[in-house]
């Protein structure tokens, strides 16, 4: 007694669905076709079903249907998960280098107008100088120097959005080495699934593809980490162990990753003998190596 | 299939990816689409008017949208939620085209909307295409025709290219379908070859 998108067929009888498109959408999704008895549905047995007059009818009538169920499909992808915030980090760097890029131009054209101007023996950051040219530039420049100010702005907001819905995707890993640092890896790799299928070693050097490939190809000595260097653990520890830090944080971030990805759900027991392990390794006391506490 | 001069071409409407018109007709062209790609190479299969075709991995529409030209009714199957959101849009303009987002793995999941099908075409970069191809041969009439793009880069890029294609070969005709065209896709689309089929008999499982 097959079942068709149309109705239910049982000994020669046929039961139409009756609904609108995503209520017969959402129905066809619980029929269950066994494939080695399959006969494809027909529209003259639709129209004998009484589910529409004509093959007109018929096809206008299913394109209603999957155009509902793929609009609900689209959406159920994208729910959630970590497509929006993939984009959100991506905007992030976007935004960071627009805005290096011009402070870096705006500082050289207010050079030129102002020939006393030099920045020597000045510690003044970018974005006080910046500050400084939209507040007495004239015309485009100080214009350009405001809306600079703009986007640092919006940046810093976006940033904080990012650290919290990082937070939220991926508990396990934010908590390991931050929520800002977490997305930027997650966004290297191309999601929570493709990251939680990388090796310790590689997550270790995500984001050091020059060096990596320098190293394969030539003498150079391989690199100590990547991405993972933006957390204080890594760049605070002293040079010689660094690279142990590294190690032992990419393997509990491996674990972590994929935590996120099957359950989703901070594990605290987890994080503790991370911490720990991770911790211990900044010590450079006899530290264990990656591994070790699988949860 | 139209050909203006030496150029194919599908009468419809235009605009769909800012292809070139010519004469009143949308250019398809053979290094965007390799379906195109196999009518410049090989002879493919007429499409025709009366002709219904299940196309699986529809991706953007592009193609698609030239085979709607061409066919009375297409059921378009595509996995990835982005691509599908071009394709609806697609399916928005043109009123043959019916949207199916499903994984083509997984003829069970579609299996309640399509109906019996002239044309089966494949273009799905999977590592297991002939598999996939016998699972949706449940689609397919007796007599009907298969074109099956094999990208043999994603079947394995340690084999050679033309020991993917044998290897594929054997499998589709041990499935009952009969071989009548095979043809590399160069220089067009590089490692990719087009095997037109036809159904034989029916019952080859996957």
């Amino acid at each position: 007694m097959p079942s068709y998108w149309f109705g239910d067929i049982e000994d020669g009888r046929c039961t139409p669905f009756t609904g609108d498109p995503p209520a017969i959408a959402g129905r066809v999704r619980s029929i269950h076709t066994d494939m080695d008895a399959f006969v494809p549905p027909d529209w003259e047995v639709a129209v004998k079903c009484g589910a529409c007059k004509d093959r007109g009818e018929y096809l206008s009538r299913l394109r209603e249907v999957c155009f509902a169920a793929a609009e609900r499909g689209i959406r159920d992808q994208y729910a959630g998960k970590d497509a929006e915030l993939l984009q959100m980090v991506r905007t992030l760097d976007g935004m960071d280098e627009a805005i290096n890029l011009l402070s870096g131009r705006v500082a050289e054209w207010h050079q030129i107008l102002h020939p006393a101007f030099s920045r020597k023996y000045r510690r003044t950051p970018a974005h006080v100088l910046v500050k400084g040219i939209s507040r007495n530039g004239r015309g485009a420049l100080g214009k350009v120097a405001a809306q600079i100010e703009e986007l640092a702005a919006a940046r810093t907001e976006l940033a904080k959005e990012v650290s919290a819905r990082a937070n939220r995707v991926m508990p396990n890993t934010s908590a390991l080495i931050g929520g800002l640092v977490a997305a930027r890896l997650m966004s290297r790799a191309g999601g929570i699934l493709p990251l939680s299928r990388l090796p310790a070693s590689a997550i270790q050097v995500l984001g050091a593809r020059t060096a990596l490939f320098a190293h394969l190809r030539t003498q150079s000595p391989s690199p100590k980490h990547g991405i993972i260097f933006q957390h204080r653990r890594v760049h605070n520890a002293s040079r010689q162990l660094r690279g142990r830090v590294a190690r032992v944080l990419a393997g509990k971030l491996a674990i972590a990753a994929r935590i996120d990805y099957f359950r989703g759900v901070a594990a605290p027991e987890f994080l503790e003998s991370a911490q720990a392990s991770i911790d211990a390794a900044g010590k450079g006391a006899g530290a264990t190596s990656a591994g070790g506490s699988e949860p | 299939m139209i050909w203006i001069g030496d150029v194919l071409v599908s009468r419809g409407e235009g605009g769909v990816y800012n292809e070139r018109m010519l004469g009143g007709a949308r250019v398809w062209d053979p290094y965007r689409s390799k379906l195109a790609a196999l009518y410049y190479t090989g002879t493919g299969r007429e499409i025709t008017q009366e002709m219904r075709v299940l196309y699986l991995g529809a991706a953007n529409g592009t193609t698609v949208s030239h085979v709607a030209d061409c066919a009375e009714v297409v059921y378009a199957v595509e996995f990835a939620p982005r691509p599908m959101q071009d394709l609806l849009e697609v399916a928005r303009r043109r009123r043959n085209v019916v949207p199916i987002m499903a994984d083509a793995a997984c003829p069970e999941q579609y299996a309640p909307l399509v109906e019996a099908v002239d044309l089966l075409y494949q273009d799905v970069a999977q590592p297991d295409q002939a598999a996939i191809v016998l699972r949706n041969c449940a689609f397919l009439k007796t007599g009907g025709d298969l074109i099956l793009m094999l990208k043999t880069r994603s079947v394995d890029v340690r084999k050679e290219p033309g020991e993917v294609f044998r290897d594929t070969a054997d499998a589709l005709e041990a499935g009952g379908l009969e071989i009548t065209e095979s043809v590399w896709l160069a220089p067009y689309h590089q490692d990719h070859a087009a095997i037109v089929c036809r159904k034989i008999r029916t019952g080859g499982s996957a």
